[in-house]
């Protein structure tokens, strides 16, 4: 008897050594897309994956990019009649038409000629005069675009010129969390220039926690969602702007006004199970408002959100609720949660 | 037969093992803040910030085109760029992993690991 629980005692103790050793990490940061990624993947087959990730997400850069000449946007925006496109781009382009008609307007691929008048594809920034946005606004109705799905062709009325970047990033993150489920990974998360996708949970079990950046203050992070198998997505005012005359402009465009969203919002956060969804969506909640933001909330199941608004109150779904929690030094903001 | 005592020497050798691999793994970690400089995804340099006594500058050049970096106990900076944007310049110092610094046209990351617990595995 006593030697059975001794050579039970050593195989405890050869398990525990074994057991220790967590599963191993895999990481890549890549340049695409005009930002920066980060992916990580544990476990076996992660190095693998994540190669074929990184590719994936190349060729989506050189379909989707806007400058890029070889590209089915660029072919789009600088062709005639109906172009023939990839399905990568003709789901984009459906996916970018249906939320363009469920957001009211808020979220519009077609606003990169607004875009460029106020300087962002180039750095040389100046505050458009309001009758030339009126002007560029009239090539951003959506509802001439003509998208024959049969026939994987996209037609453009003249003038208009569309930028899948609110769409892309997204999409990619979905497409890396294909690939690597499919490779057997069920521990991953990607950083795609702040689009955070998540796979499973962390190697130990524990969900992951993603930071909501301080959109006052790019070195910290004011709130904290604990998440798996999830998409976070944060549109700021701080991500890209300029200073002129004491106003700040930055670069996300009200496709009501072809100005710089100004609904009080400086950060809106898409939380859910599609990274495509949330991109466009944190996008148009940041055009929408707290308010009407909460209404569109009401008539969906498919996100959550986490706003901050100028006076720095952060509003957050009820589904974040127990997932959400104050970060060090943020325990005295004014939290909001919006039900249904 | 074999005596107990034959068991628990059995017993004691692998916990001594698994120990020793134990301490192994963690010493070989470094202990403190690391800061690791990577271009294109590739790793130039590995600094722990926390073995760093007195301060020093290096030049980082790569194809896209160059980077002062200057290292100071537990922090990093970088100092100047021929980068158009400077937004690299303009993040100034960091110490920890909340914010990486990125130099989006050079293709460089400077991202801190380890130390004090950032609490977050991403940033959105």
């Amino acid at each position: 008897m006593r030697r059975v629980g001794c050579l039970l005692l050593a195989l405890a103790a050869a398990a525990a050594l074994l057991t220790g050793c967590a599963p191993e990490e895999h990481e890549e940061i890549i340049f695409a897309m005009d930002t920066v990624m980060q992916l990580q993947a544990w476990g076996d087959g992660a190095e693998d994956a994540l190669t074929r990730a990184v590719q994936r997400i190349n060729e989506l850069d050189r379909t989707l990019s806007v400058v890029n000449e070889n590209s089915d946007i660029w072919a789009i925006n600088h062709g005639q009649g109906a172009v023939e496109v990839s399905p990568d781009t003709l789901h984009l382009v459906e996916l970018a038409l249906e939320l363009w008609r469920d957001t009211g307007g808020a979220l519009n691929i077609a606003m990169y000629p607004v875009v460029r008048a106020w300087g962002f594809t180039t750095g040389e920034y100046r505050v458009v005069p309001e009758p030339e946005r009126a002007e560029l606004l009239e090539y951003t109705d959506l509802g001439r675009l003509e998208l024959d799905e049969a026939a994987g062709t996209v037609t453009l009325p003249e003038g208009m010129e569309l930028d899948l970047g609110s769409l892309g990033k997204g999409y990619a993150g979905d497409q890396v969390m294909d690939i690597l489920r499919g490779s057997g990974v069920t521990s991953a998360i990607v950083n795609l220039g702040g689009n955070v996708q998540a796979l499973g949970s962390q190697s130990d079990g524990s969900p992951w926690r993603v930071g909501i950046q301080d959109p006052e203050d790019e070195s910290a992070y004011l709130a904290v969602l604990e998440i798996s198998d999830l998409a976070v997505v944060t549109s700021g005012g701080y991500q890209r702007y300029f200073e002129e005359d004491g106003q700040t402009y930055w670069h996300i465009m009200d496709p009501a006004t072809g100005a710089p969203a100004d609904s009080g919002l400086i950060s809106a956060t898409a939380v859910g199970a599609s990274g495509a969804l949330c991109d466009g969506l944190s996008t148009a909640l940041f055009v929408m408002g707290a308010d009407a933001a909460a209404d569109f909330w009401r008539g969906r199941e498919d996100f959550e959100f986490v706003l901050v608004d100028q006076a720095g109150t952060i509003w957050v779904s009820e589904g974040l609720e127990d997932s959400f929690s104050l970060a060090q030094g943020y325990e005295d903001r004014t939290v909001e949660v919006v039900r249904r | 037969m074999r005596s107990t005592r034959f068991w628990v020497l059995i017993v004691a050798a692998v916990l001594a093992v698994s120990l020793l691999a134990a301490a192994v793994v963690r010493l070989a970690s470094p202990g403190g803040s690391v800061a690791e400089i990577t271009v294109d995804g590739q790793v130039v340099e590995r600094i722990d910030l926390d073995r760093v006594t007195e301060g020093y500058t290096f030049t980082v050049e790569d194809e896209w085109g160059s980077n002062t970096i200057q290292v100071e106990p537990g922090r990093i900076r970088v100092l100047e760029a021929d980068c158009p944007d400077q937004v690299c310049v303009r993040q100034g110092w960091i110490s920890d992993e909340v914010t990486p610094i990125v130099c989006l046209p050079h293709r460089l990351v400077i991202q801190v690991s380890g130390g004090t617990d950032a609490g977050v595995d991403a940033l959105s």
